[in-house]
């Protein structure tokens, strides 16, 4: 488990620390992109919990996903709608649901190994 | 892929590593973002999501300041049109003094100078015998309106008599022997001064039958003078008019 975390501490780090720009106007599709990211990851997470996670489907959907929502974006623009409301709404709701079930799973773990450990002693 | 998983490590974490990826790239970008923000944030003192809202009142300030300065362009031709005005009625200005100091000599408020003539004009030196009227040895009025009124027809544009310019108000008339011109006494001899051309005046006052000739033939001293340059005086009296008003204006 440790992994994940050092790759997340290396990420932050080197994205606080290069001086990448990102063009005033592009912000709004990149915040809708890490939008996108979180709930991949956090999709990543439960599917690891639940034990069915599959790498392709993350990373594709982790990439595809950011693309979608900032593509999204950068069409409600286009069209003088505010599109990315929309993705904003949704990956919001993924990602609350995503955090429900990752607390469920996690739950179900630990119930699971105080019951272990109960049934062990008991 | 299951087959060749190594034994060694049973459980190679290859979600770890995809997760590890994912949450370095995730990591990366919400951290650039952050920074990204929090510099729009310190430079704008606003949230980025207020970009649109700032754009669009920029772009509104933007057209209100073109159209500002349209007319400001606007003002600086109506500046540039009343000064180009302005000097035209100063130089209207200049023209009417011009007017006005033409007027003013033409009326006898200044002193001209020019080429003229100077008519002297004495009463008869011969001595009043008993019986003869006195009369036909002095000079009266009419016989300088004569001269005067000759000088005007011959082209005189200015002239004055002992001092006295004789303007459009002047009268001559007499009082005992002595005469009176712009209501001052005036006596001999009488020295008319007039400019004009000099020989037309000479020539007028001396044709035959003209008065010249007759003052002379009744025996007054008449000299006559064409000068290159001779000076009119200005008129000296009262200039105000206490009765008349130009016509066309109301009580």
């Amino acid at each position: 488990m440790w992994l994940p975390l050092i790759g997340l501490l290396l990420g932050i780090l080197i994205g606080l620390l290069s001086p990448v720009e990102i063009p005033l106007g592009y912000v709004k599709y990149t915040a809708i992109a890490i939008l996108a990211a979180i709930d991949t990851i956090l999709g990543g997470v439960r599917a690891q919990l639940e034990a069915r996670f599959d790498l392709t489907i993350f990373l594709s959907g982790f990439i595809i996903n950011a693309a979608f929502a900032a593509l999204l974006a950068g069409l409600g623009d286009l069209l003088g709608l505010d599109l990315y409301l929309g993705a904003v709404i949704a990956f919001s709701i993924r990602i609350f649901d995503n955090v429900g079930f990752i607390r469920r799973d996690l739950l179900d773990v630990y119930f699971r190994r105080v019951k272990r450990a109960r049934d062990a002693t008991g | 892929m299951t087959v060749a998983r190594p034994v060694v490590r049973p459980r190679l974490p290859w979600w770890q590593v995809g997760l590890t990826v994912v949450l370095a790239a995730g990591g990366y970008f919400a951290a650039t973002q952050i920074r990204n923000e929090l510099e729009i944030r310190e430079h704008l003192r606003i949230p980025s999501t207020r970009l649109n809202e700032l754009a669009i009142r920029l772009q509104k300030q933007e057209r209100r300041r073109a159209s500002l300065e349209a007319a400001v362009g606007e003002l600086r031709h109506q500046v540039a049109v009343l000064e180009r005005e302005a000097a035209e009625r100063q130089s209207g200005v200049a023209r009417m003094n011009r007017e006005v100091s033409e007027l003013r000599a033409l009326a006898g408020f200044t002193p001209l100078e020019g080429p003229g003539v100077v008519v002297e004009m004495r009463d008869s030196p011969r001595p009043i015998e008993p019986g003869d009227d006195p009369n036909k040895t002095i000079l009266h009025y009419t016989d300088i309106h004569a001269v005067i009124n000759d000088l005007w027809a011959a082209g005189a544009e200015a002239i004055a008599i002992n001092g006295e310019r004789i303007i459009t108000r002047t009268g001559l008339n007499c009082v005992g022997t002595t005469i009176l011109c712009n209501t001052k006494r005036i006596a001999p001899p009488y020295t008319i001064v007039a400019i004009g051309d000099p020989a037309r005046l000479l020539a007028h006052l001396q044709r035959p039958a003209g008065p010249a000739e007759i003052l002379r033939a009744f025996g007054f001293p008449l000299r006559l003078q064409g000068l290159e340059r001779v000076t009119v005086p200005a008129y000296r009296g009262t200039t105000q008019f206490t009765i008349v008003r130009p016509a066309g204006e109301g009580p």
